[in-house]
């Protein structure tokens, strides 16, 4: 009795402790099942705090067992199928979820995604869902082959030369590979070398009257210490991911969908990429950029999107993670780039701009491994003014 | 696991520790500390306890050697001189090993240098000079010896206890209102920790990232700033977890911070600001070496070599010997000069302390001489320190970024404020408050995997 007297802080703790776990066990193999822990590091009710950080909530265990509302990323943490023993289990389980978090064109872009997530689904069915990804069969040969499916009806046909086909993936990230955070190179450079092919020319700061750019932290910074924010609007912000591209709110200035509706941009780029390095697979973050950058040319048909390559981390940075890695940027940079048909699409790589010769991030450009320091964000704006389309 | 905001130290290695304690029989209970402290520096540093375990004997056995030939009332001039060499010897040992370590930690790889040692041999010196002073009332048994030089609460960053604050001899009681107490410090350094250093350590990665050419004058005054809170709350909230934990296990408290940012003179700021090292080179160097109670000469070198050897403890780097002479400059002027007008003008005393510690902060702050330089140069813009890309808005980002840290921070460098929660601990809201920290502090730690930067969103 006199301890409960006199421990107050330590029994409230103890019995919050308590409370917590009881909560993270009971939603260890549901609301909780994608978060990952290592129990002699940290004690089980830990997934509960790392589940708040995705926007998952200890009350959402009362809305019944699975996932109503969980974050855009969670279809895509791999670590749920760490925890799930059965592969087929898995899968259900993620077909479940992701239908759930597309906003608008429910059919669509469920049966895209559902294909892209689980990859032992038929590709047939893959080309058949979507549209955009109509003819992938010949495609998925992944040839270079700038003469693709000409009799697409689907293509807008300007001028003589047709746009690019989207390539399709040239194998299927494995289950080693899902779990061990390795984004695999499904694509090879075969999207890379043909958006190279573009002549770009080089343009002055005018052209980017009326340009948006969409991206992360490195964005911000390109925004910052650029003059490129006097020409540009900027919605970028730390920490932006493919999946929050379109929808997440930016201080001040709302969402890249309301930006599109309310004045005419001409030209779109976007970097987004690194953050969500260690979550999912090639074939996640592929359908959601895929849908970005459709959705992007939706609202915005006029416009010129051009995906810029996630810039590459340094050599130091490179050999010391096992996430953020070159391996892993360069997998998903030949992914994005089978986006580009070289007419209203562009594949530009500022790499090129900003890496030595062994391809890493030029280690007297930054200071974090990551990030340009700030003065030399006119590395990438003197490379964007040399890729004007 | 080494540091105690940590996961596995709060919910692994602590709770084991606290069980076990508290369930065997009292007498056990300092073996019982002495064993969890052999296993938490064991897995800090699996190689280098080797040093620390070898340290500990060669101390005491050298140490029985003093004790010996000192014991009975009247001391022959030839049992004086052999316990002064026998201290000194041992002394010399401790310094020895330290220098070793540090010159192989700063010219050959920093992972040689053993963690924790510039706090452990500092405690094997205090306890070989307090014993030749025959300060200890009792011969001090082995294994308060060995728990004084290991104990894991102090172990890797201080408080530099000494031998007798420790009280080994007594009995010792764990009461619940003690272990009660000293939860609320642990939990009130772990939140200065997690939730004020922490954040406050991302602006200054921030600023580095940006490259200091690139930031504006008001920014670079504002990390200076942000950098003298994160380093306060940091230390300070690790002092308060090293001292909580060792009042839950039924020991004295160990202030080693008084609110130093409320000081009116650079010299008063280093008597508040880490007490126990200020107080073990007060004792053992400063005033072995005459204090102030002498010459005008004398007490500049005293002075002088106090601050220089400061400046060398406190890490390997050029910028460390420049911030302790800074220091020394400062309180020589100090002593000799405008000390005492600051005394009486307590306004600008404190005007001087918050304008002066800030810019002293930045020089231990930055490793790189040249970046020193550009660092100093941004603050003052009119000695010729030239910006390039700077983007003159950026101070409008960051001070609505971290103007909430700096809030609760500066609040919290008020003494009363402090003062306030420790005279109010028992109110109902001050425990809902504590308990509310530390979940808070465990979410923090969850999430960013324990370390601020290594999931850093980009």
């Amino acid at each position: 009795m006199k301890f409960i007297k006199n421990c107050p802080l330590f029994l409230l703790i103890l019995s919050m402790g308590i409370l917590f776990s009881i909560v993270a066990l009971g939603g260890k193999n549901t609301i909780y099942a994608a978060q990952e822990y290592e129990p002699l590091k940290a004690p089980v009710l830990s997934i509960m705090f790392t589940a708040i950080n995705d926007n998952i909530y200890p009350w959402q265990l009362l809305n019944g067992d699975s996932v109503e509302a969980g974050s855009p990323l969670q279809e895509s943490d791999l670590s749920a199928s760490s925890k799930e023993q059965e592969a087929d289990q898995e899968k259900t389980q993620k077909q479940d979820q992701i239908p759930e978090q597309e906003g608008s064109e429910p059919s669509k872009d469920q049966e895209l995604a559902a294909a892209s997530a689980s990859p032992e689904r038929e590709e047939e069915e893959n080309g058949e869902a979507d549209p955009s990804v109509e003819g992938g069969e010949e495609g998925a040969l992944a040839s270079p082959s700038p003469e693709a499916d000409i009799n697409d009806p689907s293509q807008e046909t300007e001028g003589e030369d047709a746009p690019f086909e989207r390539l399709e993936p040239l194998r299927e990230s494995t289950y080693d590979e899902y779990i061990n955070h390795i984004s695999a190179d499904i694509y090879g450079d075969a999207g890379v070398i043909r958006a190279a092919g573009y002549e770009f020319e080089q343009v002055d700061e005018s052209y980017f009257d009326d340009a948006l750019f969409i991206g992360d932290s490195r964005t911000v910074g390109l925004r910052d210490y650029t003059d490129l924010s006097e020409h540009a609007d900027f919605y970028c912000e730390t920490s932006l991911t493919i999946y929050k591209a379109l929808e997440e709110n930016f201080k001040g200035k709302g969402t890249v969908r309301e930006a599109l509706e309310s004045k005419d941009y001409g030209k779109i780029y976007i970097m987004v990429g690194i953050n969500e390095l260690g979550r999912g697979t090639t074939e996640d973050f592929m359908s959601k950029y895929t849908e970005v950058i459709d959705t992007l040319r939706e609202l915005e048909p006029e416009a010129k999107i051009f995906i810029q390559a996630i810039m590459r981390v340094s050599g130091k940075k490179d050999s010391e993670d096992a996430i953020f890695n070159n391996s892993n940027i360069n997998a998903r940079n030949n992914a994005i780039a089978t986006l580009a048909d070289n007419k209203q699409i562009f594949y530009i790589d500022v790499n090129e701009a900003v890496c030595d010769e062994e391809g890493n991030l030029n280690q007297e450009y930054t200071f974090d491994q990551i990030h340009l320091l700030g003065v030399h964000n006119e590395l990438w704006k003197q490379f964007l003014l040399a890729h004007g389309a | 696991m080494v540091s105690f905001a940590s996961l596995e130290f709060l919910f692994r290695f602590l709770p084991v520790f606290l069980i076990i304690y508290f369930i065997v029989p009292a007498k056990y209970r300092e073996m019982a500390l002495l064993f969890f402290s052999i296993i938490f520096y064991a897995v800090g540093e699996p190689v280098f306890i080797l040093v620390l375990v070898v340290l500990t004997f060669l101390n005491y056995l050298l140490a029985m050697q003093v004790w010996k030939v000192g014991e009975g009332f009247s001391l022959h001039e030839w049992q004086k001189k052999r316990r002064k060499r026998l201290m000194i010897r041992i002394v010399a040992l401790d310094v020895a090993v330290l220098v070793v370590f540090k010159v192989l930690g700063s010219f050959v790889d920093n992972s040689l240098l053993p963690l924790g040692i510039s706090f452990y041999t500092f405690k094997m010196i205090s306890f070989q000079i307090d014993l030749y002073r025959k300060e200890m009332w009792n011969k001090p048994k082995f294994q308060y010896a060995a728990l004084y030089f290991m104990m894991f609460p102090q172990v890797v960053s201080g408080p530099i206890m000494r031998y007798n604050e420790g009280e080994f001899d007594l009995e010792r009681t764990c009461g619940t209102e003690q272990f009660e107490d000293g939860l609320k410090y642990f939990v009130a350094g772990l939140g200065m920790k997690v939730l004020l250093a922490d954040r406050l350590a991302i602006l200054w990665n921030d600023l580095q990232m940006i490259g200091f050419q690139s930031i504006s004058t008001p920014l670079a005054w504002l990390g200076a700033a942000g950098f003298s809170l994160q380093l306060y709350f940091d230390f300070w909230g690790y002092s308060l977890m090293a001292s909580g934990l060792l009042v839950m296990l039924g020991y004295n408290f160990i202030e080693n911070f008084n609110h130093p940012y409320a000081s009116k003179s650079i010299s008063e700021f280093y008597r508040r600001w880490h007490v126990t090292l200020g107080k073990w080179f007060r004792d053992y160097v400063y005033i072995p070496l005459g204090g102030s109670r002498c010459s005008g000469g004398r007490l500049i070198f005293n002075l002088a070599v106090v601050w220089l050897l400061t400046g060398i403890w406190h890490g390997n780097g050029f910028n460390y010997v420049i911030w302790g002479v800074v220091l020394g400059v400062f309180i020589i002027l100090e002593k000799l000069l405008y000390g005492k007008y600051l005394e009486k003008l307590p306004v600008l005393g404190h005007l001087y302390v918050i304008a002066i510690i800030p810019i002293t902060w930045v020089i231990f702050a930055v490793n790189n001489l040249s970046q020193l330089g550009i660092y100093l140069g941004r603050m003052f813009p009119f000695l010729g320190g030239e910006g390039l890309a700077v983007n003159e808005q950026d101070i409008i980002k960051y001070a609505a970024n971290y103007g909430v840290f700096f809030a609760a921070g500066i609040i919290l460098c008020i003494p009363g404020v402090f003062g306030f929660f420790e005279k109010h601990k028992k109110n109902p809201l001050v425990i809902l408050l504590l308990a509310a920290v530390f979940w808070y502090s465990v979410y923090f730690l969850s999430s960013s995997a324990e370390n601020p930067f290594m999931y850093l969103n980009f």
